[in-house]
């Protein structure tokens, strides 16, 4: 692109160079993909992939410091080698958004019987195509940040070393810890003890922790109401169906076009229902259900209609309020506010901690890292089980530090914005001097 | 403050904007339309705030109020850029696309509550959200800048002066879009369990990332062709687009776990 008379290959290299090699880094991909299939993470976990990891670093040094004189080592670290190997990890990055994709876990069998499967695309991140490209990028990121070193350095390149090295550390980091990995689940019962996990493909598996479960504890949110078609179930209005939270007795409100005063409330009740009849009574105990009163009032009805509402639970039934022939008022599952475990935790050493899990609040043990993931969904806010995930990922201090980096970089960029040549300042002054 | 109110305020702000924008073009001073301009924002910023506190949680949950944000932000950005480059088009048009927004949100509201899900109730959601807002309206004004450029062809005077204020723009908004897309994954290791999960919405988010990138390395030689560096922009923001709508309505983002109704 720079001088039109050269030609494909000649030197310097430019563009069209560019475009070939990356092209040439996804047929290798394909036809690796073709000979031997998808790449298996397994194949490069610890601790082949901290070897793999030092020879590329090594072999980028090596190389940079015997050839860097060589047209092929300074043209990868150039903008001429960068950006068509970006535009070429945007593609696959494109075809990874709009390709519906599959668990890396999922083998041969379980993927559908066409040319896409060949290809790795329902498995798009451990295909080669895609694995080669980012070590293409990491090789041309590493050159480029060996070479800046090489020159005399000012303020400037603070900003570049951590965007560039920065995303070198978190790229390289991410995928060779991605062997590493490991995630399980273990579901423990109020009272109990559990040790052992089960990984994604069902596997149990003895950890070298236990967690004993002391209290399950859910917050909900308060109790919505709805108007629903009686025939099909639907949320009313069909366009835009309404909701309204419950905000304290004798609150009056519109919903979809019925007027409502709420009349009582009952966080703890029992539903006895008949063929005709619901009743409604307080109930402290395990399963009883939220309940809510209403007057309803329709415009064309004079006469309001009263009764109770409640969404059920796992020993009562739900009820609901007939408005008029098609529509009745419900209540919907309260949403869930928050829910907690409260643990005892025993590791190997013999150690013994306290703590509580929740959702955005892990506990972290050694490598591991304790999520709550999840409870006895069909018994609700009186589920006495929690699912815990274990997640195990040596590597992430490795992707902190790279993230950190980035991080820094960013506002760098913010503050600092780009490179104003002098070159384009004497520009400026050029084109006002030739306007006046 | 419920969203019944909104039409008020919005409808208030845009007003302000709107006599802002004239005034830049009738007036000699700056002065006058940035204070103009600011009690819009002020105006506006009241309704987020009180929404804010009426829901119990930052508004920030539904596309309706993320689309609350865009509509605040753009003339933000329009403003700051009118101040910084003296473009005095660029508030119109920036005034005129937050209008879109606000229409949207008036006639086609979204369910608004004030539950939310424990993965979202987490530090990072706010900072997370708003400067993603942030730099999108940095982006859009930016590509207004460049469908400008690419309109008016070559009957413009003063291109570098253009290309330069591209180029700040992009800075600015690719920094605050690393920001996001990194405080994203932070967050993900504390509700998830991984950083990055190649999610259709993450997939997205590296697309725009990475459009953006080529931008800013395409423009550092200086044989590079305006041109092709305004379409580049045009093509970016369109995968900020998919990323920040789109996603919902493709085939892949079925098992998407970043959708919320
Ligand atoms: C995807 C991998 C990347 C590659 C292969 C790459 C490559 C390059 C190359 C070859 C240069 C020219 C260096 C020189 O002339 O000394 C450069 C400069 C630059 N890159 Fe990157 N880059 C990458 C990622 C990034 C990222 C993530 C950012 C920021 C978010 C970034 C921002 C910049 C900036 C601002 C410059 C100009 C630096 C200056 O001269 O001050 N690059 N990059």
């Amino acid at each position: 692109m720079n001088n039109s008379s050269r030609k494909v290959w000649e030197s310097p290299w430019g563009y069209p160079e560019g475009f070939i090699v990356a092209t040439g880094v996804v047929l290798a991909g394909i036809l690796l993909q073709l000979t031997s299939g998808k790449l298996n993470p397994d194949l490069y976990a610890y601790p082949v992939n901290i070897i793999i990891g030092a020879l590329f670093v090594i072999g980028l040094l090596t190389i940079h410091f015997i050839y860097k004189k060589s047209r092929i080592v300074r043209w990868l670290s150039t903008v001429y080698s960068t950006l068509p190997a970006i535009a070429l990890l945007l593609v696959l990055c494109i075809k990874l958004g709009l390709i519906p994709q599959l668990p890396v876990t999922a083998d041969e069998s379980q993927l559908p019987f066409d040319l896409f499967s060949y290809l790795g695309w329902y498995q798009m991140t451990t295909s080669w195509p895609f694995v080669l490209t980012c070590f293409y990028l990491l090789i041309i990121l590493g050159f480029t940040t060996l070479r800046r070193t090489g020159r005399k350095q000012s303020w400037r390149d603070i900003g570049f070393y951590l965007n560039h090295l920065g995303l070198f550390i978190a790229l390289l980091g991410g995928i060779l810890g991605s062997a590493d990995l490991e995630r399980l689940t273990m579901t423990v019962s109020e009272g109990n003890v559990e040790w052992r996990g089960t990984t994604h493909r069902g596997d149990v598996v003895e950890m070298p922790l236990a967690i004993q479960l002391d209290s399950f504890i859910i917050e909900e949110y308060e109790p919505k109401l709805v108007l629903i078609d009686t025939q099909t179930g639907r949320i009313l209005p069909d366009t835009r169906p309404e909701s309204y939270m419950y905000e304290g007795i004798g609150k009056k409100t519109q919903l979809a076009g019925i007027y409502l005063e709420i009349t009582d409330y009952l966080p703890h009740a029992a539903v006895f229902r008949d063929s005709i009849h619901s009743n409604i009574v307080p109930m402290q105990m395990e399963g009883a259900a939220t309940a809510l009163k209403v007057k309803a009032t329709y415009e064309s009805t004079a006469q309001p209609v009263e009764g109770w509402i409640s969404n059920g639970s796992y020993i009562f039934p739900h009820s609901t309020l007939q408005v008029d022939e098609n529509r009745s008022l419900a209540m919907p599952p309260q949403e869930v506010k928050r829910y907690s475990s409260h643990v005892t935790l025993y590791t190997d050493e013999g150690n013994t901690e306290k703590a509580v899990i929740e959702v955005n609040k892990p506990l972290s043990v050694n490598n591991w890292m304790i999520y709550q993931y999840s409870y006895d969904d069909s018994k609700g806010k009186y589920s006495d089980t929690s699912v815990f995930e274990l997640v195990y990922d040596p590597w992430l201090k490795f992707i902190y530090i790279g993230i950190a980096m980035l991080l820094a970089g960013a506002i760098y960029l913010f503050v600092a914005g780009p490179k104003t040549d002098n070159l384009i300042e004497e520009k400026i002054v050029e084109e006002r001097q030739s306007q006046s | 403050m419920t969203w019944d109110s909104f039409i008020y305020f919005s409808l208030g702000s845009l007003l302000l904007w709107g006599v802002s924008d004239i005034s830049a073009y009738v007036s000699r001073k700056k002065i006058i339309p940035l204070l103009i301009s600011t009690a819009g924002l002020i105006l506006f910023g009241l309704f987020i705030a009180g929404l804010w506190i009426s829901l119990e949680r930052p508004p920030l949950r539904t596309m309706g109020e993320t689309r609350l944000w865009y509509s605040f932000f753009l003339p933000l950005a329009g403003l700051l850029t009118y101040l910084r480059w003296d473009y005095k088009w660029i508030l119109p048009f920036t005034t005129l696309l937050s209008a879109v927004f606000i229409i949207i949100n008036i006639t086609n509201p979204d369910i608004h509550n004030k539950a939310l899900m424990p993965a979202l109730q987490s530090p990072w959601f706010a900072p997370h959200v708003i400067i993603y807002m942030f730099s999108y309206a940095l982006l859009g004004a930016v590509t207004l800048v460049a469908v400008y450029y690419l309109v008016k062809g070559e009957k413009l005077e003063n291109t570098t002066k253009i290309m330069i204020m591209a180029d700040n723009m992009v800075y600015a908004g690719i920094a605050c879009v690393t920001l996001g897309m990194l405080m994203g994954a932070l967050w993900a290791k504390e509700a998830w369990g991984h950083y990055w999960s190649w999610d259709p919405k993450e997939t997205w988010a590296a697309a725009t990332w990475l459009g953006y990138l080529i931008y800013i390395h395409y423009r550092l030689k200086k044989r590079s062709s305006n041109k092709t560096s305004m379409i580049i922009l045009i093509i970016a923001f369109i995968l900020l687009q998919i990323c920040w709508y789109g996603v919902n309505y493709l085939p892949s983002a079925q098992q998407s776990i970043h959708t919320y109704s």
